[in-house]
């Protein structure tokens, strides 16, 4: 059995089912992220998880042991909160012994044990202030010491940068990984930014509507979106619809233009209509003697995204993005103009939802 | 000019507002503290040395501080779980409560304190039956005074509950209370710990109410017959001239006293609070 094992998991508040027979089994030191919009049921999943709320099926065992009607303070879960959390009355070394004075251990190893947390987080200077002269930032790590402090069996993380600004939140979500990793602790990462998911996770779990639509390395929900849902969430992706023309070769045709895909497409017989995914940054324009998934379009737009220019055209009856980046030596179509661009065979997906 | 222009900036109307209604509160005071003090202009004291020289004075006053302190714990013990388990748990009561707390403005004392003789005159019988389990409250002390502290405590209710509540608005008591029970608290760690300290103002605040009320109160102290301060100023008031006067300059000190503990007391906290 996994470390960590939530088995046909289902939470219902009245009639509306908010997830939905979730199954995840999660290895010791794993750190995965639940990922999706406002409502998908990632955090009611964590909720579960912590033991603010009780499944209305299914059941949830950590290292063994089925901690699915268990109170929050009986389980060993270290639980870290968009607002931080910090208890006002208290300072910041009070605040990362809390816990353990809550388990009545002795007094020197409270304050070693403090003292370490302190160090780890960096706020050797601040250790006697009070959460209110913290700045964000170190209000979260104060808030990251204080669940790592109790040494629990796992590590919950409920959109803790979202109330961060950009720069503090980038630095804080690979020191907070650093420290996972440096522990070897579990920890599961709720979260709707995508570019933190991918950044940061051993494993994404993709959720949608209190359902996992996809569950897998950053790598595979980036490259390998299996529904349309987890290829629009993740990244910026061209979807159109087209018609299996031979699908032992995986080949395709969009208002009579051809495509092939990498793989045969299973399951589909010629006549039927797939939905597949390019990403922008998959398209090139055309170099010589390329006859592979050539595409002649008309450009409608050009933008300027800093690094990278997104190039927007009108192919068939579809609109497709295309990223290239950003050189001084770049030559780039004017609105209007017509140009090829090509995409490898492993570039055209098809989705399942 | 930068004299003219701290003029033209000068806010005006604030402060004549400001300065009316200071003049609307201590103009009073001061003719009741001059009236005081007028009684023999060879001994301008002689109010407060005759009011502190009397044993009733000293005898009410103290029993009806003990009430206080009782109405004050039993009105915590009351409010501050039901509230918090309000905000925690149960919001949509949160109208329902906030209308039976009300209750005390719409229903006047007089109403309550006939309804508690009319109850707890009669003694406790088993239904049915004419065995008696105790005798009525209002027949001894002890009896009396628990019916005077739950009559207090309701009459408290709008202040303190209204205090507490507002206290818990300014913190998160629900996450902070997640974020306790996460850390292994229990729930009496939660409250004493976490809770309680975090709207110690607030508490301040409601006590201070409780206190004046109780202290000043007449109709429930007379209609139970005890020796408290309210009925003893009361009597005063109509058969003497200076020592009532004094005695209410020295209520108004008393409570500015208060107050002051509570600024000092509380002095961070706010701070604290206003950060999370």
């Amino acid at each position: 059995m996994a470390y960590l094992s939530i088995s046909k998991v289902t939470k219902q508040f009245g009639d509306t089912v908010v997830v939905d027979n979730f199954n995840l089994d999660i290895e010791k030191g794993e750190f995965v992220s639940f990922l999706g919009p406002s409502g998908c049921g990632k955090t009611t999943t964590l909720r579960m998880v912590a033991g603010f709320e009780l499944p209305t099926s299914g059941q949830i065992f950590l290292d063994g042991v089925d901690i699915t009607d268990k109170s929050p303070n009986q389980r060993n879960v270290g639980m870290i909160f968009q607002s931080y959390a910090l208890f006002p009355n208290m300072t910041v070394e009070q605040n990362i012994g809390f816990g353990l004075t809550v388990r009545k251990l002795e007094k020197d190893v409270i304050k070693q044990r403090v003292d370490e947390m302190v160090r780890l987080i960096h706020l050797e200077k601040h250790a006697h202030k009070y959460p209110y002269q913290l700045s964000g930032g170190q209000q979260q790590r104060v808030s990251l010491a204080r669940a790592l402090a109790n040494r629990p069996q796992v590590l919950l993380l409920d959109e803790p940068l979202s109330a961060l600004d950009a720069k503090i939140r980038v630095s804080l979500r690979s020191e907070i990984r650093a420290i996972q990793k440096s522990l070897g602790i579990t920890a599961i990462f709720v979260t709707h930014d995508q570019e933190e998911a991918l950044s940061i996770s051993d494993r994404i779990v993709v959720m949608n509507v209190g359902e996992m639509e996809q569950v897998g390395t950053p790598f595979e929900i980036y490259n390998f979106p299996k529904t349309r849902f987890v290829a629009n969430f993740v990244g910026s992706l061209n979807t159109a619809e087209a018609q299996v023309l031979d699908p032992a070769n995986g080949l395709l045709t969009m208002d009579g233009i051809q495509l092939q895909t990498h793989e045969g497409i299973i399951g589909k017989k010629k006549g039927d209509k797939v939905t597949f995914a390019i990403r922008p940054e998959r398209f090139s324009f055309v170099a010589e003697g390329k006859k592979e998934n050539l595409l002649e379009g008309t450009v409608i737009n050009i933008t300027f995204l800093g690094s990278v220019v997104r190039i927007q055209m009108q192919i068939g009856n579809s609109t497709f993005n295309m990223d290239t980046f950003n050189r001084p030596s770049l030559e780039l179509p004017k609105i209007g103009e017509k140009c090829q661009v090509t995409c490898s065979t492993k570039a055209v997906l098809i989705l399942e939802g | 000019m930068k004299f003219l222009y701290r003029l033209r900036n000068f806010p005006f109307w604030s402060w004549l507002w400001f300065i009316i209604g200071a003049l609307y509160f201590i103009l009073p005071l001061l003719a009741t503290f001059e009236f005081s003090l007028s009684w023999d202009p060879a001994i301008p004291w002689k109010a407060y040395q005759r009011a502190f020289e009397d044993n009733d004075f000293w005898e009410t006053f103290i029993y009806s501080n003990v009430l206080a302190v009782a109405t004050i714990f039993f009105s915590v013990l009351l409010v501050v779980p039901t509230a918090y388990w309000i905000r925690l748990r149960l919001p949509q009561a949160r109208r329902i409560v906030e209308f039976i707390t009300l209750m005390p403005f719409v229903v006047p004392a007089i109403i309550l304190v006939f309804g508690l003789i009319r109850i707890y005159s009669s003694p406790f019988t088993i239904p049915f039956t004419d065995i008696q389990l105790m005798q009525p409250l209002t027949n001894f002390k002890m009896g009396t005074n628990i019916l005077i502290v739950a009559g207090y405590t309701v009459l408290a209710m709008p202040y303190m509950y209204r205090s507490v509540d507002t206290g818990m608005r300014t913190v998160d008591i629900a996450t902070l209370t997640e974020a306790a029970q996460s850390l292994g608290a229990s729930w009496y760690v939660i409250i004493t710990k976490i809770i309680l300290p975090n709207i110690r103002s607030a508490l301040l605040s409601g006590a201070l109410l409780t206190f004046a009320i109780v202290v000043g109160e007449v109709t429930l102290a007379s209609f139970l017959g005890v020796d408290a301060f309210g009925p003893y100023l009361f009597l005063l008031g109509q058969h003497r001239a200076y020592e009532p006067a004094a005695l209410s300059f020295v209520s108004f000190l008393l409570t500015w006293f208060a107050m002051g503990m509570i600024q000092m007391v509380t002095g961070g906290q706010g701070q604290a609070q206003g950060a999370h």
